[in-house]
């Protein structure tokens, strides 16, 4: 019963007329609150149970990994920090960072891909794109091949070439660091 | 993170392409060799002025390639 708007209601009916229109004005009103549903009418929003999905169109330049599928969660490594989207999740523009996209498909276990950069955009009908450069799944890396290229991107960043260079090295350098990373936690 | 004055230096379309850049020389080496074609830009570009076409130019200079002599 909801206590709240019924004490209102009977305040005011005692303030102007007897105890006895109260009282009738009572039963009415619990009544009407059983009929009532309990939850919220609009605009609630708890977690997303597994039949909500958002649809997901993971694309790069030369292969689109997803168009538009159903599914049920995207973590995005977003250059802000790490965000999962659920269903009717609020429109937004994130760039990423090189980090793991993870996706959690219905019924299927999850699937990762390093993507380089990029941009996830949630449009406003529950639809998620992912725009990305290169994007590979975990196990098509080289372990000895990110650390080869690490160590030459750090040589080149803290050694004296030009600004423009050791920029270059830098960025690269934290693209492996975070291939490094994502492969031990595999 | 240290590279995040990037935009000092250069377009985030050109700090796009280093980030993809250094992805592809991280996979295996299979698909290493497919991913490698992408990175591949080969593009002349040519600046007209009053019907007098400029010189071309390569937006990526192309790397000489040294051709091995096999042994005899």
């Amino acid at each position: 019963m909801s206590v709240g708007s019924c004490d209102r209601l009977t305040l005011e009916l005692i303030a102007a007329d007897g105890l006895q229109v109260a009282m009738s004005a009572l039963r009415l009103v619990s009544s009407a609150a059983r009929r009532a549903p309990r939850s919220f009418a609009t605009g609630r929003r708890g977690y997303a149970e597994a039949a909500d999905k958002i649809k997901l169109s993971l694309v790069l330049p030369h292969q689109a990994i997803f168009t538009s599928t159903e599914v049920v969660q995207v973590n995005l490594p977003a250059a802000t920090g790490d965000m999962g989207i659920l269903a009717n999740h609020v429109p937004t523009i994130e760039p990423l960072r090189a980090g793991v996209v993870e996706v959690l498909e219905p019924g299927n276990a999850a699937k990762k891909w390093f993507v380089s950069g990029g941009f996830a955009t949630v449009h406003p009908n529950n639809m998620l794109t992912i725009n990305a450069v290169e994007a590979a799944p975990l196990e098509d890396f080289s372990a000895e091949a990110v650390r080869a290229n690490l160590q030459e991107a750090q040589r080149v960043a803290g050694g004296n070439g030009s600004e423009e260079d050791k920029m270059e090295a830098r960025v690269e350098a934290d693209v492996y660091e975070a291939i490094q990373h994502a492969l031990s936690a595999r | 993170m240290s590279s995040a004055t990037w935009r000092n230096v250069f377009t985030y379309n050109k700090y796009t392409q280093i980030a993809a850049r250094a992805l592809r020389q991280s996979l295996n080496e299979s698909e290493r060799v497919q991913a490698e074609k992408r990175g591949l830009t080969i593009l002349r570009y040519q600046n007209w002025e009053n019907g007098v076409g400029g010189p071309q130019t390569h937006l990526v200079p192309p790397v000489e390639k040294e051709i091995k002599q096999g042994v005899v």
